[in-house]
């Protein structure tokens, strides 16, 4: 006899699975937020850095960064290009220069500390400034969650920052590979109030190479040209730790990865921060595209 | 449903000097736009107008045709009101030797 469970599981599927906006993910059974971007910057906004008293006190790996873009992926050669479906995607562009980076964010609570699943279908591309295919001048593209233990956990609870990002070239040369890092740069403190301290975690140093994380993407021709990618992350609030990672047909295994961890800080209590990134490695601006993220849980 | 709205801080505690402008911004789905500038320091100089630029493709740009006063001082502001822009918008200086303006510049957008 089927249990009522799997009869709620199979509804639930069955249902999703006749919606076009969502038969594309395959999400846990509570969906956190579903970002369409047709229907606004759904919550992404910039990552602003810490400062008090002055914007000066910000560290300039944070002062680079601007607004994201409601985007059509528009090309000088054939103009707009479009999302998975419908007009508009988030669009992250960093400065014209070597090693800049951008970020979006999007912060939110949890209210479970149990699986969460982050989904999106994603691109990147350099600045079609050259009529070559550029395919070496985006340096990297990745995501990033920026976690905390609830306020009732006890001692030896952290903020936890998972980061992954798919090095795709460094100094010309085309790496293709995805990376961690579980080292954040030293804390800093900002100001003179004592309530403010800064570090970067999106520092260029301590990254490392993901066991079994070379991948080659699918990229066009011209410098134009974009091909949109799946992702899905797959994280246990509970035990702090990765349990899946996805790319189009590959499932890389996990065991080597772990986090940033640093002690809890006084006010972010199960924050549940999501980033996505760019950097370039020319003097060309980097951009990534994010059709649409799904955020999950099972609770 | 209301129409979209977005602010987008595009240059924050950013030193203008010489050729100065702000990131392109693709904005193509908005009608209108109004953008701020702020001087978060004491501005130093004599200061240009700023103009509005367009763009097609966020690299090769045209001057729209609306100039407006740069703030004078710390904390002055200035705006200027943008419709019909296309795609890609941006603020652009031209300062003269010896001027100079930190400068908050914003982009508030309507579809």
């Amino acid at each position: 006899m089927t249990s009522p469970n799997s009869q709620l599981d199979d509804m639930r599927r069955a249902i999703r699975e006749a919606d076009p906006s969502l038969s594309r993910f395959d999400p846990l059974p509570r969906i956190i937020c579903l970002d369409d971007f047709d229907r606004g910057m759904c919550g992404w906004t910039q990552l602003v850095g810490n400062y008090e008293h002055s914007l000066d006190a910000m560290l300039p790996g944070y002062a680079q960064h601007s607004h994201a873009m409601l985007s059509t992926l528009p090309n000088w050669d054939f103009g707009s290009h479009g999302g998975v479906d419908g007009s508009y995607a988030l669009k992250i562009a960093t400065r014209p220069k070597t090693g800049a980076q951008n970020v979006a964010i999007k912060r939110l609570t949890f209210r479970k500390a149990g699986p969460i699943r982050l989904e999106t279908y994603f691109t990147f591309k350099p600045e079609a400034t050259e009529l070559q295919l550029s395919e070496t001048d985006i340096r990297s593209f990745g995501f990033l969650y920026d976690l905390q233990v609830g306020d009732q956990h006890g001692a030896g609870g952290n903020r936890v920052m998972p980061h992954l990002r798919f090095l795709n070239a460094e100094n010309g040369v085309h790496l293709q590979k995805w990376q961690f890092k579980r080292e954040t740069t030293p804390i800093k403190p900002i100001g003179t109030a004592g309530k403010t301290i800064t570090h970067y975690h999106l520092a260029p140093t301590d990254w490392e190479d993901l066991p079994g994380g070379e991948q080659r993407l699918c990229y066009n021709e011209i410098p134009t040209k974009v091909n949109w990618h799946y992702l899905r992350f797959d994280f246990d609030l509970a035990t702090m730790q990765a349990t899946r990672f996805q790319v189009n047909d590959r499932v890389f295994d996990m065991q080597a990865y772990d986090c940033i961890r640093i002690p809890a800080m006084k006010n972010l209590w199960c924050m549940l921060n999501i980033g996505f990134f760019a950097e370039t490695d020319t003097d060309k601006r980097a951009f990534a595209y994010l059709d649409s993220v799904c955020l999950s849980g099972d609770f | 449903m209301l129409p979209e709205n977005l602010t987008a801080i595009v240059a924050r505690n950013e030193i203008w000097t010489a050729e100065s402008a702000t990131e392109p911004y693709e904005a193509g789905w908005a009608k209108e736009a109004i953008v701020f500038v702020r001087a978060l320091k004491p501005p130093k100089g004599k200061l240009p107008k700023a103009r509005i630029e367009i763009s097609a493709d966020g690299m090769h740009w045209a001057p729209e045709g609306s100039e407006f006063d740069l703030p004078a001082t710390e904390n002055a502001v200035t705006f200027q009101r943008v419709a019909h822009f296309g795609n890609f918008l941006r603020v652009a200086a031209s300062l003269p030797a010896g001027a100079e303006i930190t400068v908050l510049v914003s982009m508030h957008f309507k579809a």
